[in-house]
């Protein structure tokens, strides 16, 4: 367990301080996130739907293009200088390599959070005083719900050099079920819907934001225990 | 204890339709230092890659130490360093960090000892807290032997190390080997330069059209001879 720790840190510090030197991943999120942002608040002047439907939008997509961006560059570090087949020659669990990375993206987004969401919430004027732990949980929750996707893709996608627009296409098509409670849970927080929701359609099928929150933690779950078992397969040969 | 350092048994591997190796049998005995040659293509890189856990043969196995690779991976690897074409270091940490990460995953005890010492022997003190990035091939390719030292393995491999390396960084890289053998250190590498290669190893053997095809003690070898006729064998054979 000791070995694992001083691995899975060794690992985690290194991601960090080579993304501070670099600082290739956090400055592109900020740009694009405070882009997306910028461009529903105009669209927001001239819609019907209100500030409190389009600023939670805005946030999640601002969250899932800009995480998407950075968890790309994941394995980019890896592959100069063939720096993966040092990891994998080391006698470290391919499983332990994939949770530091995970760990390593999702304090990434929590990073870029800090920043775009008083942008958002500047912008379009939302009230989060109430919400806020509230908030801060359903975000860790997509963090995770994303980054544990986005980590394995982007191995997939670095180490089998198949690169392109793939590794977006595919997360987005994975991540569709995550997509819907945590729209329906940032709506609610902003009061942009109620808090139980009848009828039809994919928000109502979440129904509450209880409920939004337990479909988030069931996914995480599975995205996470999922990916890390299939990790060691991707990473090998 | 088990003095087979690396056992080949019955290894092959095919790409595609293409045979790489064809049941490749071999004993490396440990604290010997071997040198495989091969023509560019004849399998070499391969090879050492199945040695090393990167790639799986198609068939037969691999132990170092009595250790299967496959099966006892973790167990196996930390008795392993190993030197390929790139150097696999972070060219945003410094050449401390990039040894200090490495001991971390090997999980050595009081590394910065050892650090200290392996980037005296490296010739690379003076270039510390430089960032990997700058540096030139031939310091580059020396961090990454000290990488591949770090953590004290008992068997070294190295492919191509002597590639790019100007005369004086390659004395420095075979007085680094002989200094590694002779401290009861297996090394298995491969080279091009077979007159620089023998210099290091005292087994000799050739890898062509996907079989070992000679085998002998580099003592028994006339290393000009050798040379010259591996050159015109190969220029031949491209």
């Amino acid at each position: 367990m000791r070995y694992f720790w001083l691995s899975f840190k060794a690992v985690f510090i290194k991601d960090i301080v080579t993304e501070l030197r670099a600082r290739q991943v956090l400055p592109t999120m900020i740009v694009l996130g405070v882009l997306i942002v910028w461009i529903l608040r105009m669209a927001s002047e001239t819609a019907s739907a209100g500030a409190v439907i389009i600023g939670p939008v805005s946030l999640w997509i601002a969250i899932l293009f800009s995480g998407l961006l950075a968890q790309e560059r994941s394995f980019a570090t890896e592959q100069q200088q063939d720096c993966i087949c040092g990891l994998l020659l080391a006698p470290v669990d391919e499983g332990t390599i994939y949770l530091s990375k995970l760990l390593v993206n999702v304090v990434m987004l929590c990073i870029f959070e800090v920043i775009i969401v008083p942008i958002v919430v500047v912008a379009f004027h939302l009230d989060i005083t109430a919400h806020r732990p509230a908030l801060i949980g359903v975000l860790l929750l997509g963090n995770i719900g994303l980054s544990s996707v986005g980590t394995l893709f982007s191995a997939i996608v670095e180490l089998t050099r198949t690169r392109g627009a793939l590794l977006s296409i595919l997360v987005l098509v994975i991540l569709m079920p995550m997509m819907i409670p945590v729209t329906f849970a940032l709506l609610a927080i902003f009061n942009g819907i109620d808090d139980e929701l009848a009828g039809t359609g994919a928000l109502a099928f979440v129904g509450s934001f209880k409920a939004a929150v337990g479909y988030m933690v069931a996914f995480d779950a599975i995205f996470v225990v999922v990916c890390w078992l299939l990790f060691p397969f991707v990473v090998k040969e | 204890m088990n003095d087979i350092a690396i056992n080949i048994d019955s290894v092959s591997k095919a790409f595609g339709t293409r045979l790489v190796l064809k049941n490749i049998n071999l004993a490396v005995a440990a604290r010997q230092s071997v040198l495989l040659c091969g023509v560019n293509g004849a399998g070499k890189s391969t090879l050492l890659n199945i040695i090393a856990g990167l790639l799986q043969p198609d068939r037969g196995s691999v132990s170092l130490s009595g250790c299967n690779i496959n099966k006892y991976a973790q167990r196996a690897k930390s008795q392993l360093g190993v030197i390929l074409h790139k150097p696999m270091v972070y060219p945003e940490l410094t050449v401390i960090e990039n040894l200090s990460f490495f001991a971390d995953l090997y999980g050595v005890k009081k590394s910065s000892d050892r650090i200290n010492e392996l980037l005296e022997e490296a010739g690379i003190w003076a270039y510390r807290n430089d960032r990997a990035g700058i540096l030139s091939h031939g310091l580059l390719q020396r961090l990454a032997i000290a990488r591949a030292l770090v953590h004290s393995p008992k068997i070294l491999l190295a492919d191509e190390p002597f590639t790019g390396l100007d005369t004086g960084a390659c004395e420095h890289l075979i007085s680094i080997l002989t200094n590694f053998a002779d401290n009861s250190g297996t090394v298995f590498m491969t080279s091009h330069d077979t007159h620089i290669g023998l210099r290091c190893c005292k087994r000799v053997l050739v890898l062509d059209k996907a079989s070992l095809i000679f085998d002998a003690d580099a003592g028994d070898v006339d290393a000009a001879a050798f040379s010259r006729d591996f050159v015109a064998y190969a220029g031949g054979a491209e």
